[in-house]
């Protein structure tokens, strides 16, 4: 469970980021205080707090969430707050002076996002995000406070059942650090592959 | 009259600290060269942006091929018209990074003009060669000189076959051995008839090149000459003393 949680929920997240980045960078009126809300009390307050208002708090008021799509909700809009202040410093680091090129060579707003501004931010956003990315495949382990099943929840039920919790423990400890290790090969390689425009 | 191309009247614009433009009025003909001097602070970058929209000017209008603009509150579809039919070449260039030299000749012929991909690159590569360029339309700007950049950004403002291209400062970023090369891609672009509006503090280029000189300051025209007449026998007595402390520091 642990690479799926970790997969579909940076998913999502990104989208949430991409949104709420470009909405405070095009300072959409409304929108933007919303999206400032938003990444100020998710960045507020502690994940595990969050897993525990939406599994265990929600239920109080009639909104029962399945053990994991609860956890796939809670991850994303808790990546997608800090992935969101990730991309829009990255935004704000295009020089901008290519938007006023862009508009009068006759392109519209959007299509400067789109096409110039947007590609190199995520460019410049690749390394934090990858990073975040890692940081998440270890916080997935939280979900077990839920009840989801993922690598950490199974050890926990195999330590009952056989007593060995060093072992196992280490086990399951050196099975995330494969995991990690493999993301920062291929973020290596992502870095690479993207390099910079040129030289 | 008749090719009167350009002509703005009563610009004015602002900022906190105080007025910025004051009155500023302006006549081109089609197919002039007229090069806009003034002390830094005169407001030469600023009149230059209100008259492309680039900054919206306090009050101000403008008549541009027959057509009337207001230059303080236009409409969106009367930006992109101008937009269509000018080019602005800015002092840091401003090159689309991750973008070649020619996908930033061609960036606004495919996604404004919707023109096919196989045909803006044929003219990418003809305006290219134009400024002397042919085989650098792989290069990205971070491979290129300061020259070289200036230059494709000149090819990308030709590329939708304008009327007009403004340019503020086109060379004063540029190390003093790279101007001569854009220098003289904008003088070809002036024996081509193209109509050019430039901020400049290149008195050869605005002694040569340019058919009138206006001296800008404080957001005012002091005194506006055809080229010839202005550096040899200007009117206005700070003109002349303008003109010797350039002269002097060449
Ligand atoms: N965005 C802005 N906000 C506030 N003040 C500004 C802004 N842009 C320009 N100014 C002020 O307006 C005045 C004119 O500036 P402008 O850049 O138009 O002068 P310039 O003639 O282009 O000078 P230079 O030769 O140094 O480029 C200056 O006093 C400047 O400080
Ligand atoms: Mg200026």
């Amino acid at each position: 469970m642990t690479i799926p949680l970790t997969v579909i929920s940076f998913a999502i997240a990104m989208v949430i980021a991409v949104v709420t980045a470009l909405v405070q960078f095009a300072g959409i009126r409304g929108l933007k205080e919303l999206a400032r809300f938003y990444v100020w009390v998710v960045r507020g307050t502690p994940l595990l707090v969050q897993l525990f208002v939406v599994f265990y708090g929600l239920p109080n008021i009639g909104i029962l969430i399945d053990p994991f799509p609860a956890a796939v909700l809670v991850f994303s809009i808790n990546e997608g707050a800090y992935s969101a202040e990730t991309i829009r410093a990255a935004l704000e680091a295009v020089p901008r002076g290519q938007m006023e090129a862009g508009e009068c060579v006759g392109m519209t707003y959007l299509q400067i996002i789109r096409r110039i501004v947007l590609p190199q931010a995520l460019r410049i956003a690749f390394p934090p995000l990858s990073n975040s990315l890692i940081a998440m495949v270890k916080d997935t382990s939280l979900a077990a406070n839920i009840t989801v099943t993922e690598m950490f929840m199974a050890t926990q039920r195999i330590v009952a059942r056989t007593y060995e919790p060093l072992a196992l423990y280490i086990e399951v400890g050196i099975i995330y650090l494969i995991f990690c290790t493999v993301l920062t090969k291929l973020q290596r390689v992502g870095e690479k592959r993207l390099g910079t425009y040129g030289r | 009259m008749a090719d009167d191309l350009l002509r703005v009247n009563g610009l004015s614009k602002s900022f906190g600290n105080g007025m910025v433009i004051q009155d500023f009025g302006l006549s081109v003909d089609k197919g002039d060269v007229i090069a806009i001097l003034g002390p830094s602070g005169a407001g030469k970058t600023t009149m230059l942006r209100c008259v492309s929209f680039l900054e919206r000017a306090d009050s101000g209008t403008m008549i541009f091929d027959g057509k009337e603009y207001s230059l303080s509150s236009p409409s969106r579809h009367d930006v992109l018209e101008f937009r269509k039919k000018t080019g602005f070449v800015f002092q840091n260039y401003n090159l689309f990074l991750n973008r070649t030299a020619l996908g930033n000749v061609t960036e606004g012929l495919i996604v404004a003009r919707k023109m096919s991909r196989k045909d803006a690159e044929e003219k990418g590569m003809e305006l290219l060669s134009r400024v002397g360029l042919q085989d650098k339309g792989n290069s990205y700007p971070s491979e290129l000189s300061g020259g070289q950049q200036q230059r494709v950004a000149i090819a990308r403002a030709m590329a939708s076959d304008p009327l007009m291209i403004f340019f503020d400062e086109p060379t004063s970023a540029l190390d003093p051995e790279l101007t001569g090369e854009v220098l003289s891609v904008m003088r070809k672009l002036a024996e081509d008839g193209m109509t050019m509006l430039v901020v400049t503090h290149e008195m050869g280029f605005a002694r040569n090149v340019s058919d009138r000189v206006v001296f800008m300051e404080e957001g005012k025209v002091v005194e506006e000459a055809p080229s010839e007449k202005f550096f040899s026998s200007p009117e206005k007595e700070r003109t002349r003393e303008f003109l010797s402390t350039i002269m002097n520091q060449n």
